[in-house]
């Protein structure tokens, strides 16, 4: 189906379409196992065409091996040696890189800008500071910081980055007078027979947290394919020769580490040979690091390591080395024993796709001990540990990280935002605004009603003191607090994350912000711009940023795709690239009213609105947007992009998120225990 | 008592700074130097994003192809900085990367190395990594400058380990010098110059698990459990046969002046892109290795590039992006031309610093200097920045590989693929191949000599 309206024929459509007419080969469609009768009951109302229960075994998940994301390595060696992460340091190389340990504590000087406003004078065309800051330019070009005329107030003003400590300077006006700082009365001989002005600029020391236990900084990054925002894509999780080595250096770090404190974690004491112990560490660890029982030539063989250095701590670091970096505990395993004409997992693989699936961490003593017992084979042995897992911590955590993946702002942590215009966008920060994602994600998902709506909608929020301050609302009197909604805002459309991660370095862009409602949250896909479409309008001191955006929209060529962006992108304009409020666009006046055009399938109808709340009411109110994060979270647990294949199981999991009225938890459950997350082609 | 959680990074400055002579790997051997059968002992690739200042939607002529032909041509405007290497590099006009995805970036990216549509094929320096460098002891090297400031997906990375499966460069030149130099974490226990008994006794313990592990799963992710065999062969070789470095790179050291780990400041990319390039030569005058990729920024990038200092677009006063000045408009005119044309300028001034590092070092296999025997590659994902063709590609060797190329001239194609230059270095590098890429093309003709 083309979009109406599509006269040029450019391809503008959705997702959905592409998928539609290559319709799924139903297969054989035999029963998944013990699991179906109970699992599919649901089905039974499904309209899909086929038989009930059976319609989604068209889902073909291939058998595969699943490598450790960074994440998942480092938090399950901290399970198995109980590590700890230092909430104290003895030494610089604890602390975050430019900070540096002072007493116990992380701490790193920083400098709040500096601001001059200097009273006018007639005549005047041009001031700009030189001094020992900046090398004493002469002229601008030469690298003279320009204050800029403020014909309001008469007054000259600027504001700069300078370094703690005393610094001379003067003002150059019209580059050529070399003259004191009028409204600075601190003065020093310039040598000259004249004097300079003294600034004398104080640093602010920030404690931060010292560097968490993380031995898999230099792997290399995961790879995401295109259109899959997760770090654990199946197929493209691959040991190259770099990851071979850094895995065994990892190995080599976790296993000073575990040996230095195996009072944690080590299970026995070694007596005599130590043979007993070293059977003990193999069977025991080995089935926690390996994810399920080693046969007995295994447990020999990591014993025979531990017994075979000078010392047991030797040999004890040896074993967990080669247990470390063994594939056996870099993947995990969804491969199945066969069960008719397809596979099921093992209670063992299952406990690590759900352990992994919730916790992003190695299944717990309690969840294996279900998967040996045979409890895992049953729809309700499942149902039960699921819930169990649900209620840990570790869950909630795992929620927050799917959603900053999900919205691609992870990237907010490091993309360049101009330091001049927004001094106060830090590392700092920029963790908190990762953080607000996080907490609201999981407190919908766990705490809040609502689930998905209100991850939509929420009028409320977290903060702490620096987000505080740059939402402008009174800071928190805890670390971080729940809080309304800052004003203009609802939901994550509200939230800095995404504003900044959808924004260049110094301007707003309506038509990421726009694309970003489009494909994260609807799944909606549209083409590449042509080759000759032009670029990033420039920044016009005479037009505001939707001015300048406008021409897309009087085009109609380039029209046809952005008359479903670049409206819907207009609506953010109140939030400037970090994501903080503005009245106003470099002088102009905002025009932030909007128009969502084809909110399900890219056709012709139109709502409009004039705030972010209003957006988030108009996406929530959508089939698509529901039916688009059943997907992602598809998508996330799966470990790989959908097929025509998996329509019937998304249409499924669809159906349930809707008769569930958007229960995030409902959802992770209905996904967790569908008959095509537990069998194999 | 906890140990300190970073101690790496100390050990980095130690090693950098006390120089120690480190038990290493085998290098190597000046026995079997290639150069002396016409051969290169090593290729580079040098990678560019957003494309060059092309022709223009308008119809200007490009400012980067060279005009001409053979050895009497124009040095292209954009290509200036070159100027002292016109007789080391072989320009090419006239290439193409074929029609899929014609038009935009990542489908450009994706075939650039690999010339597969989709990115669904290896790309030739994994190809080469695996088979002419596999006698070294890092089969490859793949360095990048800040690649990964935006969390970029996969499509950004150009070289492909096997059919869509990109492989994420290292932006770190501190981690990658100890990679690459470091012995290690400290405390394994080896005699300098004798293999460490316990990693012996760890990577025998993992080369069992990988044969038991295959020998379970049979044919199931062979590809993916192939590659993990091929790269544990790749640590235990380097684990069991060790030798001292040769006496040219006895104290490595990495100049990263500038350099902040972890920061993608815009304002430190010129240093970390200098030190990814330094440490290229180095760990190749080592004899470390024989395949590298140097990956700068990435296609699309939102990187500042009036923020490098130092460089002809350095300008405080206005922001503008990599990706942002490719998308200057239909005309070669106006402030983002103006950025674009001098960030062409630049990495072709980067590039002329690879080079000129090549020269100055006599080749430790013999054969003259390192870039009289090596194959150096410059290339970006797609031709003009604004127009995006894939067509006229922007590409050029440098080096004689051993003798396998004779630089100095401007070849002109006539929309022929890519794929055959890729096979031309295969077979400049001692891989007669009959094809590359998903056409299959054969070597193009007058690029070997």
């Amino acid at each position: 189906m083309l979009v109406a309206g599509m006269a040029t024929g450019s391809g503008c459509r959705d997702r959905g379409d592409s998928a539609a007419g290559t319709d799924t080969d139903t297969g054989t469609g035999g029963p998944g196992g013990a699991y179906d009768a109970g699992l599919t009951e649901g089905d039974s109302e499904t309209e899909t065409d086929g038989e009930p229960g059976d319609a989604c075994m068209a889902s073909r998940a291939p058998r595969q091996l699943r490598l450790l994301t960074r994440h998942e390595y480092d938090a399950t060696v901290h399970d198995l040696f109980a590590l700890v992460d230092p909430d104290s340091c003895s030494d610089d190389a604890q602390c975050p890189a430019g900070a540096t340990c002072e007493g116990a504590t992380c701490q790193i000087e920083t400098v709040l800008p500096t601001s001059f406003e200097i009273p006018g004078q007639g005549g005047w065309n041009s001031v700009h500071l030189a001094g020992s800051f900046n090398d004493w330019p002469g002229t601008v070009a030469e690298g003279g910081w320009a204050l800029d005329y403020d014909a309001g107030a008469g007054t000259w003003t600027g504001s700069f980055e300078i370094p703690a400590g005393q610094h001379l300077y003067k003002l150059v006006i019209d580059e050529s007078d070399w003259v004191p700082d009028p409204s600075n009365p601190q003065t020093a001989d310039d040598g000259f027979g004249g004097s300079n002005s003294v600034l004398d600029v104080e640093g602010q020391t920030q404690v931060v947290p010292p560097r968490s236990l993380t031995f898999t900084e230099d792997l290399p990054a995961e790879v995401r394919p295109t259109g899959y925002p997760f770090d654990n894509n199946a197929a493209t999780g691959l040991v190259t020769p770099v990851h071979a080595e850094q895995y065994m250096r990892a190995a080599q770090a976790v296993a000073a580490f575990a040996v230095a404190e195996s009072d944690a974690w080590l299970p026995c004491a070694p007596e005599g040979d130590g043979s007993v112990c070293a059977q003990q560490v193999a069977t025991q660890l080995g089935r926690r690091a390996f994810r399920r029982p080693l046969d007995d030539d295994e447990v020999s063989k990591y014993a025979d390591l531990v017994t075979g250095e000078a010392s047991f701590d030797d040999g004890l670091r040896v074993a967990l080395q080669a247990m470390l970096a063994s594939p056996y505990f870099v993947y995990r395993f969804e491969v199945g024993e066969p069960q008719g004409d397809h596979f099921v997992l093992t209670g063992y693989e299952l406990a690590a796709a759900l352990s992994y699936g919730l916790w992003g961490t190695t299944p717990d003593d309690a969840l294996l001990d279900a998967a040996e017992a045979g409890e895992l084979s049953s729809a309700e042995g499942v149902q039960a540990q699921v819930q169990r897992l649900l209620e840990d911590p570790r869950a909630r955590e795992q929620v927050g990280t799917f959603a900053v993946q999900w919205l691609e702002v992870e990237k907010v942590a490091t993309i360049d935002k101009n330091a001049a215009m927004f001094p106060s966008f830090d590392a700092a920060l920029r963790r908190s605004v990762l953080e607000e994602t996080r907490r609201l994600a999981a407190h919908a998902t766990f705490a809040g009603p609502g689930g998905f709506d209100t991850l939509l909608q929420a009028d409320y929020t977290f903060v702490d003191a620096a987000l505080a301050g740059l939402y402008e609302i009174d800071p928190p009197d805890t670390d971080w607090a729940q809080v309304a909604a800052p004003p203009g805002r609802a939901g994550i459309l509200g939230h800095a994350s995404v504003l900044a991660a959808n924004a260049y370095p110094d301007q707003t862009s309506p038509v990421r912000r726009g694309l970003f409602v489009r494909r994260a949250l609807l799944c909606q896909e549209l083409p590449d711009p042509p080759p000759d479409a032009g670029g990033v309008p420039d920044v016009d001191p005479n037009a505001s940023t939707r001015e300048r955006f406008e021409q897309h929209m009087n085009d109609p060529y380039c029209a046809s795709c952005h008359q479903f962006i670049d409206p819907v992108g207009f609506g953010f304009e109140h939030f400037d690239p970090v994501g903080a409020w503005r009245d106003e666009d470099a002088g102009h006046s905002i025009d932030a009213t909007g128009q969502m055009r084809g909110l399900e399938s890219l056709s012709d109808d139109v709502q409009d609105f004039s705030t972010i709340p209003e957006l988030a009411s108009i996406v929530a109110g959508s089939e698509s947007a529901p039916a688009c994060f059943a997907t992602h979270y598809f998508r996330y647990t799966h470990g790989r992009l959908e097929t025509s294949d998996d329509e019937c199981a998304l249409e499924n999991l669809a159906r349930r998120f809707s008769e569930a009225e958007h229960d995030v938890v409902a959802l992770i459950v209905s996904t967790l225990t569908a008959p095509e997350f537990m069998v194999r082609r | 008592m906890r140990l300190p959680a970073c101690s790496r990074r100390r050990f980095f400055s130690t090693v950098a700074g006390a120089g120690l002579a480190l038990p290493f790997f085998e290098l190597l051997q000046p026995g079997r130097a290639r150069a002396a059968n016409g051969l290169a002992e090593r290729l580079i690739v040098f990678y560019f994003p957003n494309g060059v200042a092309g022709t223009s939607q308008d119809g200007q002529p490009s400012q980067w192809h060279c005009t001409g032909g053979g050895s009497n041509f124009e040095l292209s405007s954009q290509l200036q900085p070159l100027a002292g290497f016109r007789d080391e590099c072989l320009f090419l006009n006239g290439l193409s990367m074929g029609p899929t995805d014609n038009g935009n970036h990542p489908g450009g990216a994706r075939k650039l190395l690999t010339a597969a549509d989709h990115g669904n094929g290896e790309s030739i320096d994994q190809m080469l990594a695996r088979t002419a460098g596999a006698d070294a002891p890092f089969r490859h090297l793949n360095l990048g400058a800040m690649v990964m400031h935006d969390n970029p997906s996969g499509d950004a990375f150009i070289s492909y380990s096997g059919p869509g499966a990109p492989v994420a460069p290292q932006d770190d030149p501190v981690a990658a010098f100890e990679y690459l130099f470091g012995a290690g974490v400290p405390g394994g226990g080896g005699e300098p110059g004798e293999p460490d008994p316990r990693q012996v006794t760890v990577i025998d313990a993992v080369l069992d698990d990988m044969d038991r592990l295959r020998a379970q799963l049979g044919d199931l992710d062979k590809p993916k459990l192939d590659l993990h065999l091929e790269s544990l062969r790749e640590v235990e070789e380097r684990i069991k046969n060790v030798s001292d470095l040769p006496a040219t790179c006895k104290d490595p050291t990495l100049d990263t002046t500038g350099v902040v780990p972890g920061s993608y400041d815009p304002s430190t990319f010129p240093a970390v892109l200098r030190a990814q390039i330094d440490l290229t030569v180095l760990a190749m005058a080592c004899g470390l290795s024989r395949v590298g990729v140097i990956q700068c920024a990435h296609h699309t990038s939102d990187i500042v590039i009036t923020q490098f200092p130092g460089t002809e677009m350095y300008d405080p006063g206005f922001n503008i992006t990599s990706h942002g000045a490719s998308h200057y408009g239909s005309s070669h005119a106006g402030q983002n031309y103006d950025a674009h044309f001098q960030q062409g300028r630049y990495w072709a001034d980067q590039f002329a610093y690879l080079l000129q590092s090549l020269a100055d070092r006599p080749d430790p296999l013999g054969g003259g200097s390192m870039l009289d025997t090596s194959v150096v590659l410059f290339c970006t994902e797609v031709s003009d920045g604004n127009t995006h063709e894939h067509h006229n590609m922007p590409f050029l060797l440098a080096g004689r590989g051993g003798g396998a190329i004779e630089p100095g001239r401007l070849l002109g194609f006539d929309g022929d693929r890519h794929a055959g230059l890729l096979a031309a270095i295969a077979h400049a590098m001692g891989e007669p191949v009959g094809g590359f890429g998903d056409t299959g093309t054969a070597p193009l003709s007058g690029i070997l000599s």
